[in-house]
């Protein structure tokens, strides 16, 4: 049995983390549209794997993102309705 | 002294004697603590985040100030005993982080620093959920 050969190698973009790349954002608990972009749906954090983002910017915006849920400008889940 | 940012909430429904008087309280607090307000920001009613004692609205301050530990102390105890307060956080503004900020002022550091953070709040918008989409791709791909 051979394994399913995948037809196309989906070709991997190099990922860039975008606090990296644009050194005049700063990552800011307070600045909920930016850390927006970093939760899912449901509002959960989204991984490195995901984001793109190198393991430092992925550090501080896990904080950010806690930090803001404590002072509720994030929600810690959304219910799906 | 250290510089620290305290957010609070207070109850929606509050009148405006009320934050009116619970400003003074404040400024009196820090001032007897030899503290030195930077800053006190409004920012009005928000939805919050989730509810908080069954509150889905509430009105955010930011009290930007610069305080040794005692002071945050006692201005955390008297949040904590004002029931209108529906919740609070203080962060100490960690000064090891670069600034970016234009250091045409000759001022003393505070100054500089309050350039710092009133830019921060405003997000800018455009490539950013691009790059996101972009990310979210590429990651089901990977897989």
């Amino acid at each position: 049995m051979t394994p399913p050969v995948r037809k196309k190698r989906s070709f991997q973009r190099r990922k860039v983390c975008v606090f990296c790349a644009d050194s005049g954002m700063k990552i800011d608990y307070k600045d909920v549209k930016t850390l927006s972009h970093f939760v899912t749906e449901r509002g959960k954090i989204l991984p490195r794997r995901i984001s793109g983002n190198c393991a430092k910017h992925q550090r501080k915006i896990t904080i950010a993102i806690k930090r803001a849920r404590n002072i509720a400008l994030l929600p810690f889940t959304i219910l799906s309705s | 002294m250290k510089r620290y940012e305290t957010i609070f909430i207070t109850h929606p429904e509050l009148s405006e004697e009320d934050h009116a008087e619970l400003e003074k309280k404040l400024r009196s607090t820090v001032a007897t603590g030899k503290g030195d307000i930077i800053k006190l920001e409004d920012w009005g009613a928000k939805k919050l985040g989730y509810e908080i004692h069954k509150n889905s609205r509430g009105r955010y301050f930011l009290l930007d100030y610069l305080a040794a530990a005692d002071l945050v102390r006692e201005l955390e105890r008297n949040l904590r005993l004002n029931d209108r307060i529906l919740k609070f956080q203080t962060v100490k503004i960690d000064e090891r982080t670069p600034s970016d900020a234009p250091k045409n002022s000759k001022e003393a550091p505070p100054a500089e620093k309050i350039a710092k953070i009133s830019e921060s709040p405003i997000p800018p918008e455009g490539s950013r959920t691009e790059d996101r989409e972009k990310a979210k791709t590429e990651g089901g791909e990977g897989k």
